[in-house]
């Protein structure tokens, strides 16, 4: 019986007490659940950060300030951001 | 649970909140795995003193939940959908057959008989 555990690698444990061996003998399969989801990728940032003397194009980004541009000329652009508490009270007009 | 969410977001494929959730549960688990599996064997190992397993019982059981495997669900990387997923595809069974039909499973093919 000795000799077949240390030739199949088990442990010895003639008196059959509990020993928790399985549990050590399991497979580790966090690797395989996290790996589930497919990862993000090809992302225009991560294209900029490999590729850096191309120039690479972001046309929804683009278009975007293009808004914001013209937002702002006609006076429609977001209000600025308000730094202290006494700035960013709701009613402190004038009463 | 969001301390333990990503910052940024890292999945490709389709996304809602549960899709998320799932994605950070899967990553917490296998981190937290091999001192689950250490706690586990000290609570099975009948040879160590029964305050040690007692108290790696305490342990274990005042882990998060979010690093139980039981915490974790397959759901399709297309449609969100949690029932009716064929693991081995990933997707949802309406999505599968989308997919199939437009031949983007490989080796799926409509039974016909």
């Amino acid at each position: 019986m000795a000799v077949q555990c240390r030739v199949f690698n088990t442990t010895y444990n003639p008196e059959r007490l509990r020993m928790g061996t399985h549990i050590l003998h399991q497979r580790l399969k966090g690797a395989s659940v996290a790996s589930y989801y497919p990862p993000r990728i090809g992302t225009i940032k991560q294209l900029r950060a490999l590729y850096p003397d191309f120039e690479i194009l972001h046309d929804k980004e683009e278009d975007w300030l293009e808004a914001q541009q013209v937002a702002r000329s006609r006076g429609k652009a977001p209000p600025k951001k308000k730094r202290t508490a006494a700035e960013s009270k709701k009613f402190n007009k004038r009463r | 649970m969001s301390q333990f969410r990503a910052k940024k977001l890292d999945l490709g494929c389709y996304i809602n909140i549960r899709n998320i959730r799932d994605h950070t549960k899967r990553k917490v688990f296998a981190e937290n795995e091999p001192e689950r599996q250490a706690l586990r064997y000290i609570i099975r190992n009948t040879t160590f003193p029964q305050r040690v397993r007692a108290q790696a019982q305490l342990q274990l059981a005042q882990m998060h939940c979010y690093t139980r495997y039981t915490q974790v669900k397959n759901r399709c990387i297309m449609g969100g959908k949690g029932r009716g997923v064929f693991s081995d595809f990933r997707l949802g069974r309406y999505q599968f057959r989308l997919n199939a039909l437009a031949g983007h499973l490989p080796g799926v093919k409509k039974a016909s008989w």
